[in-house]
């Protein structure tokens, strides 16, 4: 009888705060799901698990309880605890995100109105011309070299196989500056040529180079002429190079700069420093060749004079011609820039107008 | 030159008279095509008619009434041109007839008489732009015929731009023969048929200077000097070229067709018969045909008889001895002239002409005769006359044809193409070089050059035959590589220089080259400054532009000045490019000093801010964060700012930049007077910076460990006199503090009275350790004291 009593009570005793639990485990979720602010929710966790709650006091309790008991219901405890614990986690995710929200919709602006912003200048597109140009034939395995732009007639004329009675040395072609004696023989070089004329001095064979510089001449200022522009020139010599090349390396500059389905044409012409000597057309980009405004109707720009180095240009500058041979082109800069991108007129790259320089990109 | 397809094919028969695809030959032959004109007849049922009489008007006085001839016997006209009397052949639009568009022409009643028809000016006709008077034709057109038949309409006009070095092409008969080498057909050249000839000339011509190396001279007596035949005067208006007489229109028409100029004299107006060519001498003049008296020098060439001089030699004639109306007896001068002489004579005395055109070219030395005779032909057969028997030819040292080897192998080293040597051949026979197996090898020709490519003088000019003819549209292309390239580290510097400044806010600018002693007059600059060292321009182009600049700010403010004028509140423009610095007695040949420079400038405000709120007013602390930008972003070295009074600069904000130790220029703001000269408001920043310096390769950096401990900071306030910069303060600190500090900054400043307040906020930090508090109290007692001893500031708060 005493042992039946016993068992008796230890079962209530067991039974009695394991149903108590189950209760608590059961109507938690509900409880929880049922706090619609962080505020709900922390008087939901305090009911609980606070120090009133049923978990409290069953933890209390477990040391009056039979030590063989107590693993049992102590598992149990920390086994509903873990998982309202889960469960408040839960929900205080979710109503953060709620709140959070809320606080966004009041945080909204109008992102259409101007605001605070980065003013950056921007690049000169004759710089932006000249380095792109200067690239592409980096790309080919060129160097960029520049030169003085007050210059010896030497280097200007002379040496690039310009005769002295030539009428390009003429004061109403050439400018001329007073420095030191004779008086004719120091200007402003009317071409970039006279730097490739001292890279060869410098340099001996192979010579891949490329010149872009200011340039001078005396000419009024009109739609298409300053009397200060710029020009970018380029030299290949080496013991192999044909009148093939020049065509080919000109091909792949056309292509590269306005299109992929450029094709260009050499015109027979005269420079004193090249020999045969040519202009460079390249078919319109604007109407591919049907004609527009842009190429006057004719469906090609003319771009660029061209020709193989005349051996006299190569032994004023100590190369012997019977040994090398080699290719020169140049081009203007403010033209390509004009084509490109239709500029009206050549007063716009030396004005400065933040209005045209705001849309050199 | 302007070439008439009509007249052209006189010369060679075309296989096409397509104009685009003749344009296009000529510019594959290398005569580039500046534009095309197709010409029609701009009128209808025009007819050729004689004047039979011409009486006044009775009841007008401006016109006169003319009895014409039209092929249907006499028919009255009013008409209000005076340069015609009767037996004058004109064209006449009869009734029906229509002029222009739709210009209808009809029988008109003026002032009580009718007129059946107008008699027509070359413009009326769209033939030219004489309006003054109507057309006086030639007197053996028939009467009554369609006027366009004798006019040579329609017609093609190409106006080809002839290069420099081709004299051969400038003429008719050369150009049928570029053609004729393109087609592989042949062409004709007039042959002149004198028949009877009167007498033997009398004339002695000595040629007393070299320049003139040929001279040769024939001469037609009794001529008419008239109207040129209509066809021919019209010939020569559609190569822009005025009809005069026929006498000069002959002249000019052999200019054109074999590319001689020649010359006409009244043979009656040489003394002596006796023609000198000689230098002029100095203080001689010339009276030309324009009525102009020309001064002299011994570089002119002249043509004179023994008395005086009658021509300045290939550029233009004299007005005494010019072909004048009552000319009988015409001389006619076929010379070769040395080619620089003409450019010159014509250059000097602003005489450019068909004639001077074509000897700066140089005009082959064996075509006088040709021309000569030709000319002779066309006087006898146009004026009248009879041609003289002989020919005075004066040529001291006669042209052959020179001769040139050519290697094969050549041909292909240059154009990159395999041609046979026949192929060679072949293609310079078609301008008919005469080719010869022979020179050094079997792989050589030689080739005899005609005298008239002057031009063609090596063997790479023969190899430029050969690509000409061969077409450049038939190489292959290939691109060359082998290149050893790629920016170097100062090309690349200068790009990120240029970024930094774009990131700054300055827009990149270009300006002009030139300057002008008045732009450094605005600048305020003393006679001494190096800016003053200026190189004038022997030619400038305008008084702005006779200095080569020596500074950049100039133009630069001239273009803030323009966009304020513009509408711009604010403006802030960079620009990188050279200046240029005379120097006493330079070393000769030697170029002068011509520095790149970066330069910036701007007014208004910059930087990031609200658009309402423009950003921050510019001002000197704008250049100095655009150095501090630039010292960071470019991994410059130890640099200075020094407080100095710049010229043309504000006394109190302008500084000195010093680079490792150098100065490498200045930034500040404009002086006040300087700004208000170049028309500019507030504040103006300036600065210009040696480009060098900053651009130059630092070669390649180490890297420096971050230190893993914390770094502690202390801030230290000393009052010091205001004349003491704040920068020597942190500079003093920096150093005093060793090698904990890792920085110290001006944290504050300002004004106390007679002294001022710095702050400095010194941040230490060791690379091996944690800081204790006494590395703290023993820097601080470094900084305070050094900092004190040395600017005499005193710590406040102590
Ligand atoms: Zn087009």
């Amino acid at each position: 009888m005493q042992l039946e009593i016993e068992a008796q009570r230890a079962a209530a005793n067991l039974s009695l705060p394991m149903d108590e639990l189950e209760q608590v485990a059961t109507s938690a979720p509900s409880l929880i799901g049922a706090a619609q602010s962080l505020e709900e929710l922390k008087a939901a966790e305090t009911e609980l698990l606070g120090k009133n709650s049923v978990i409290a006091q069953k933890r209390r309790g477990l040391g009056g309880l039979d030590p063989a008991d107590r693993p049992t219901v102590g598992a149990k405890i920390n086994e509903v605890f873990a998982a309202i614990q889960a469960t408040l986690n839960d929900r205080k995710r979710q109503l953060e995100i709620i709140e959070e929200n809320v606080l966004l919709v009041g945080d909204r602006v109008d992102v259409t109105v101007p605001h605070v912003r980065s003013r950056l200048g921007t690049q000169h597109i004759l710089t932006t011309v000249m380095d792109e140009v200067s690239d592409i034939f980096v790309s080919l395995g060129y160097q960029v070299a520049t030169g003085p732009e007050v210059e010896t007639a030497w280097y200007n004329f002379d040496a690039l196989n310009t005769p002295s009675s030539h009428p390009a040395r003429a004061e109403s072609d050439t400018l001329y500056v007073d420095f030191g004696d004779p008086a004719d023989e120091m200007l402003l070089r009317t071409q970039t040529s006279p730097v490739q004329a001292r890279y060869m001095q410098q340099h001996e064979p192979p010579v891949h180079v490329v010149v872009p510089g200011r340039v001078f001449r005396s000419d009024s200022l009109d739609a298409t002429h300053s009397p200060v522009f710029h020009q970018v020139e380029g030299l290949v010599v080496d013991t192999d190079i044909t009148f093939a090349d020049l065509k080919g390396t000109l091909e792949y500059f056309a292509r590269t700069f306005f299109g992929a389905d450029r094709v260009i044409k050499l015109i027979p012409h005269f420079f004193p420093f090249t020999e045969p000597s040519a202009e460079m057309h390249v078919s319109c980009f604007v109407c591919d060749g049907s004609g527009c405004r842009v190429c006057s109707n004719s469906g090609w720009i003319e771009l660029m004079g061209c020709g193989m180095v005349d051996p006299n240009v190569f032994e004023a500058v100590g190369y012997d011609p019977s040994k090398v041979s080699g290719f020169a082109f140049g081009m203007g800069v403010e033209r390509l820039a004009m084509v490109r991108h239709g500029i009206t007129h050549i007063k716009h790259f030396f004005e400065n107008d933040l209005r045209v320089l705001g849309q050199f990109v | 030159m302007k070439v008439s397809l009509n007249w052209l094919s006189d010369y060679i028969d075309l296989p096409t008279s397509d104009p685009t695809e003749l344009s296009d030959i000529f510019a594959n032959l290398g005569h580039e095509v500046e534009g095309v004109e197709i010409l029609e007849p701009q009128f209808r049922d025009v007819v050729i008619g004689k004047v039979l009489t011409v009486q006044p008007h009775p009841n007008a006085d401006k016109v006169r009434l003319c009895s014409v001839d039209t092929g249907d016997g006499p028919t009255d006209i009013i008409c209000g041109a005076w340069n015609f009397e009767a037996g004058a052949t004109v064209p006449v639009a009869v009734p029906g007839a229509i002029l222009g568009e739709d210009f209808l022409i009809t029988q008109r009643d003026i002032r009580g008489v009718t007129s059946n028809g107008m008699i027509c000016s070359a413009k009326e006709l769209g033939l030219g732009e004489e309006a003054d008077g109507i057309m006086v034709l030639a007197e053996d057109l028939p009467i009554g015929t369609p006027f366009v038949d004798h006019i040579e309409l329609p017609d093609v006009v190409f106006d080809l731009a002839i290069t420099p070095n081709r004299p051969d092409a400038m003429s008719m008969v050369g150009l049928a023969r570029e053609l004729a080498a393109h087609f592989e057909i042949t062409y004709r050249v007039p042959s002149p048929v004198l028949g009877d000839t009167t007498g033997e000339m009398d004339l002695r011509v000595d040629i007393e200077d070299d320049r003139c190396r040929r001279f040769v001279a024939r001469e037609v007596r009794g001529v008419e000097v008239r109207p040129a035949p209509t066809w021919m005067s019209q010939r020569l208006v559609k190569a822009g070229v005025r009809s005069i007489s026929n006498i000069v229109d002959v002249s000019n028409y052999v200019m054109l067709e074999l590319g001689q100029p020649t010359h006409a004299f009244d043979r009656d107006k040489v003394a002596d018969g006796h023609i000198v060519v000689r230098a002029a001498t100095e203080g001689e003049t010339l009276v030309t045909l324009d009525g102009t008296e020309r001064q002299l020098t011994p570089e002119d060439l002249l043509v004179a008889d023994i008395e005086q001089a009658s021509s300045l030699a290939g550029t233009m004639g004299g007005l005494e001895s010019e072909v004048s109306d009552s000319t009988t007896n015409v001389l006619i001068e076929c010379a070769s002239w040395d080619p620089p002489t003409v450019m010159r004579m014509s250059r000097r005395h602003g005489l450019r002409s068909e004639a001077s055109a074509r000897f700066e070219r140089g005009v082959d030395p064996n075509l006088p005769p040709l021309a000569a005779d030709r000319m002779a032909e066309m006087i006898a057969a146009h004026a009248g006359g009879s041609i003289v028997g002989g020919m005075v030819d004066n040529y001291p040292e006669p042209v052959e044809p020179q001769v040139l080897s050519l290697a094969i192998s050549e041909v292909h080293r240059i154009l990159g193409i395999h041609l046979s040597r026949a192929e060679v051949a072949g293609l310079l026979a078609r301008l008919n070089f005469a080719v010869s197996p022979g020179g050094r090898g079997d792989d050589d020709i030689e080739v005899a050059v005609p005298t008239n490519r002057p031009d063609v003088t090596r063997p790479i000019d023969l190899i430029e035959e050969v690509a000409r003819l061969h077409g450049f549209d038939n190489f292959p292309s290939r691109v060359p590589t082998g290149g050893n390239g790629g920016l170097s580290a100062e090309q690349l510097r200068l790009r990120t220089l240029r970024w930094v400044a774009r990131g700054a806010g300055f827009s990149e600018a270009h300006t002009s080259t030139f300057s002008g002693h008045a732009d450094l007059a605005m600048l305020a600059l003393p006679a001494d400054d190096y800016r003053s060292r200026t190189i004038e321009v022997k030619n400038p182009l305008r008084d702005e532009e006779s200095i080569m600049r020596t500074t950049l700010i100039p133009g630069l403010l001239g273009s803030a000045r323009f966009n304020i004028a513009h509408g711009a509140d604010s403006v802030a423009l960079f620009e990188t490019g050279k200046v240029f610095f005379n120097q006493e007695s330079p070393e000769l040949g030697t170029v002068p000093d011509q520095p790149d420079v970066f330069s910036f400038v701007a007014v208004g405000s910059m930087g990031p801010g609200d658009v309402a709120e423009g950003g921050r007013p510019v001002d000197v602390f704008a250049g100095m964060a655009l150095w501090r930008s630039i010292v960071d972003q470019m991994g410059l070295g130890s640099y200075e700012i020094q407080q100095a009074e710049i010229p043309g600069l504000h006394p109190g904000r302008g500084a000195l930049i010093v680079l490792e130790g150098g100065p490498i220029g200045h930034i500040g703001e404009l002086h006040p007077a300087v700004a208000r000269a170049f028309d500019l408001d507030g504040r103006v920043l300036v600065g210009e910076l040696d480009l060098n310096p900053l651009v130059a390769d630092p070669g390649i950096w180490s890297f420096a460990e971050p230190s893993v401990f914390p770094s502690s900071e202390f801030d230290l306030s000393f009052d010091v006199a205001t004349t003491t910069p704040a920068a020597a303060l942190a500079a003093e600190a920096s150093k005093a503090g060793g090698e904990l500090v890792e920085s110290v900054e001006v944290f504050d400043e300002f004004l106390r009275g007679d002294s001022k307040a710095v702050g400095l906020r010194v941040r230490i930090r060791a690379s091996d350790r944690t800081l204790t508090a006494d590395d703290v109290a023993d820097v601080r007692t470094k900084v305070t004291g050094a900092v004190t001893a040395s600017t005499g500031a005193n710590l406040r708060g102590a």
